[in-house]
């Protein structure tokens, strides 16, 4: 009776070790196909990575995180004078500007009022904060708190108070998630402010500079040049601030962003109006 | 006795595997290194385990990571699952091959199965997804696993004691 049992149970275990074997395959690859197709599952997993995933992984790398704050605050530390001093000479060249600025706001205003024209073309959905990022390997990506139940939608633009950020590629109830201008898969049409030139900027692998992957007519912009976005693709609203081009080499040239993609804490999500 | 002595073991790297998927996804922007080493990590303990603690709940693990994976740092899911799941399959295949090899031999092995899967993953990300190639992470992350390959297997081996 004994060893009649023992088949039975070595049986059993063996159908479902081939059962689990296959199922998973099986399953594996059909979520790789409905990834491409985007069906209701994979927008589910996505959520729930978002929702119950994040947290967890963020409450077990905390005490990575304390460290690294901590190196960060002694590196800081460390270069308190040496910053101190650069921040003296700034707030003399700032105060300089302040009062150039003040003049031009003032003739700014009449002007407007001459020409009857309207402030803004930006609508603001939604000011979310950052919840976390992966942005080391692979994808550039930040996820926000904040979703599809706060009006944001795919494709929407995010702007901090320096420029253009990146663009929102998926939503879930409550998380959003940015592609950052940096990733190398994202492609941004801008265009010179000087000479109007337009141009495709892509990321550049070092997550620092952006660089043309197409330039119209092959010309160049200038050293200093400030790029905003054209609006021609459609997707980023016309006139966001991107950068200031860095290098300029024959056939293509380096935009440092103005963003400062290492301390983005809110993010504001725009539409064009 | 010998199957809690597994079960120790085998407990203590997928604490390992869950640490090192956690600090890897999660980016530290001023030390991405660690993101980098933590992911290799997550690779190394996850081959240890293919390797030394086979076992067919690996499949439902490299389903689970592969997925999350997936989502967290490429936003679609491919690379790493197919990666994972073909990993395991060539193992079974190649199962009796791998008993007779010398110690030397497997860590050279070991070593190998670890650039061939972070190559792999690069790959098929730019197959699938077309993300594009990147050559500087990839000899990044050859000298991380030059760096940590030897530490980690000293400690995998004081795990097992």
């Amino acid at each position: 009776m004994a060893p009649k049992f023992q088949i039975k149970v070595f049986q059993l275990s063996r159908f479902i070790r081939n059962f689990t074997i296959i199922s998973v395959v099986t399953l594996s690859f059909l979520l790789v196909f409905f990834s491409k197709t985007d069906y209701y599952l994979i927008s589910g997993i996505k959520n729930l990575s978002s929702s119950v995933v994040i947290p967890i992984t963020r409450f077990i790398s905390a005490p990575v995180n304390v460290f690294s704050n901590f190196i960060d605050e002694y590196n800081q530390f460390r270069s308190l004078k040496f910053e101190n001093k650069i921040l003296q000479e700034e707030i003399i060249r700032l105060k300089k500007w302040q009062t150039l600025a003040i003049q031009n706001s003032r003739e700014n205003k009449v002007l407007k009022k001459l020409l009857n024209a309207t402030d803004n073309n930006l609508t603001l959905v939604k000011t979310a904060s950052l919840i976390n990022r992966n942005d080391t390997i692979y994808s550039k990506l930040i996820n926000l708190n904040a979703g599809y139940e706060d009006n944001i939608k795919t494709n929407m633009s995010a702007i901090n108070e320096r420029g253009l950020v990146g663009k929102v590629i998926d939503t879930t109830s409550n998380n959003s998630r940015v592609i950052l201008l940096t990733d190398p898969n994202l492609s941004i049409s801008v265009k010179s402010i000087s000479d109007g030139i337009f141009s495709l900027l892509t990321g550049n692998g070092d997550g620092k500079y952006l660089v043309s992957s197409f330039v119209k007519e092959n010309k160049m912009p200038r050293l200093g040049d400030i790029v905003v976005t054209s609006g021609t693709a459609q997707i980023f609203p016309v006139d966001l601030l991107v950068g200031k081009v860095a290098k300029v080499e024959k056939n293509r040239f380096f935009v440092l962003p103005f963003v400062d993609f290492k301390n983005i804490d809110y993010v504001q999500i725009v539409t064009s109006k | 006795m010998e199957f809690s002595k597994f079960f120790n073991s085998s407990i203590k790297l997928n604490i390992i595997l869950i640490i090192s998927f956690s600090i890897s996804v999660n980016s530290f922007i001023l030390m991405p290194t660690i993101n980098n080493s933590f992911y290799i990590l997550f690779h190394l303990t996850f081959i240890y385990l293919i390797f030394y603690y086979y076992h067919y709940y690996l499949y439902l693990v490299a389903l689970v990571y592969g997925i999350l994976l997936d989502i967290l740092l490429l936003n679609n899911i491919g690379a790493h699952i197919i990666t994972f799941l073909s990993l395991l399959m060539i193992f079974v295949l190649l199962r009796k091959y791998l008993i007779r090899l010398s110690s030397f031999q497997i860590i050279f092995f070991y070593f190998i199965t670890l650039i061939f899967l972070l190559l792999f993953e690069q790959i098929l990300a730019n197959l699938i997804h077309s993300y594009k190639f990147n050559i500087s992470s990839i000899f990044n992350f050859i000298l991380i696993s030059l760096i940590i390959f030897i530490p980690t297997i000293f400690l995998f081996t004081k795990l097992d004691k």
